[in-house]
């Protein structure tokens, strides 16, 4: 049966954005794979450790670079992640510095928000209500 | 606004969400009553709970709560409520509970109809989920 193992978002820095996406957003970093001057890197849910990774995919390719900034200008998510949570996990994320440009909203069936990873992404969170 | 929001005019992305909103969403009260039979759901995923049962709670018929949560979550109820069920499976056998309990825990009264459903939804059985998640804690 086919079924998702990888998705990834691109990163301008994979350091910088392991840190991130671990001690900020809480993931477990699954692998690290050296390849030339980048890695082949991913992170986990701690929930679904063996569930589909997160690949901090190295931002090297030119036209990426412009097409990931006109989504961060216009406010577009790149991905989105869920949580039980929103307002919660909203409130643990400012206290730990996280920037967000959309405060939790409701939407019909869902509450949302849009933080900055810091690495050239607009992330939205997801609570399904 | 806080100090963390970093912007105070909308971007392209909200104007887009306020305009989608404004033409496309249902009546607010469709989304209260919905949320209701969810949490209702939710709370009694162990039990044999029928359609009809969980339409009340949202002040439905079954006919048209059925077209109602469909329209709002993008699937059946009677699919939510599997999901909801495998879900909980899943966190109960990452946990080391004995498939037998789980499969009754989560509202299943035969392990083979758990099985099939557990594996078709997962693409693992039960006692595979359970050995990957287990290792993969170790």
């Amino acid at each position: 049966m086919i079924r998702i193992h990888v998705t990834s978002v691109p990163v301008d820095n994979q350091n910088k954005a392991l840190k991130f996406y671990t001690e900020k957003l809480g993931f477990i970093k699954k692998t690290e794979v050296p390849l030339g001057e980048h890695k082949w890197l991913t992170v986990v849910s701690p929930n679904e450790q063996n569930g589909v990774e997160l690949l901090l995919e190295p931002m090297g390719f030119e036209p990426a670079r412009v097409y990931q900034k006109a989504l961060k200008d216009a406010g577009i998510p790149y991905t989105s992640f869920m949580v039980a949570d929103l307002n919660k996990e909203y409130e643990r994320l400012i206290g730990t510095g996280v920037k967000f440009s959309m405060q939790p909203r409701e939407m019909g069936p869902v509450k949302m928000a849009i933080l900055d990873d810091t690495c050239g992404n607009n992330i939205q969170l997801i609570q399904m209500l | 606004m806080n100090d963390s929001v970093t912007k105070t005019t909308k971007t392209y992305f909200e104007i887009q969400l306020d305009r989608l909103f404004k033409e496309h969403y249902l009546p607010e009260h469709y989304y209260v009553q919905v949320r209701q039979s969810k949490s209702f759901m939710e709370k009694y995923l162990s039990d044999k709970i029928e359609l009809e049962k969980i339409a009340s709670t949202a002040f439905m018929s079954r006919f048209h709560y059925t077209r109602i949560f469909k329209k709002v979550y993008g699937l059946s109820p009677r699919k939510y409520l599997r999901d909801l069920r495998l879900n909980k499976g899943k966190e109960l056998l990452r946990q080391g509970l004995c498939i037998s309990q789980v499969c009754f825990d989560v509202g299943y009264d035969s392990l083979p109809t758990f099985y099939n459903a557990f594996k078709k939804a997962t693409g693992y059985s039960p006692k595979e989920y359970q050995t990957l998640n287990k290792s993969n804690l170790e």
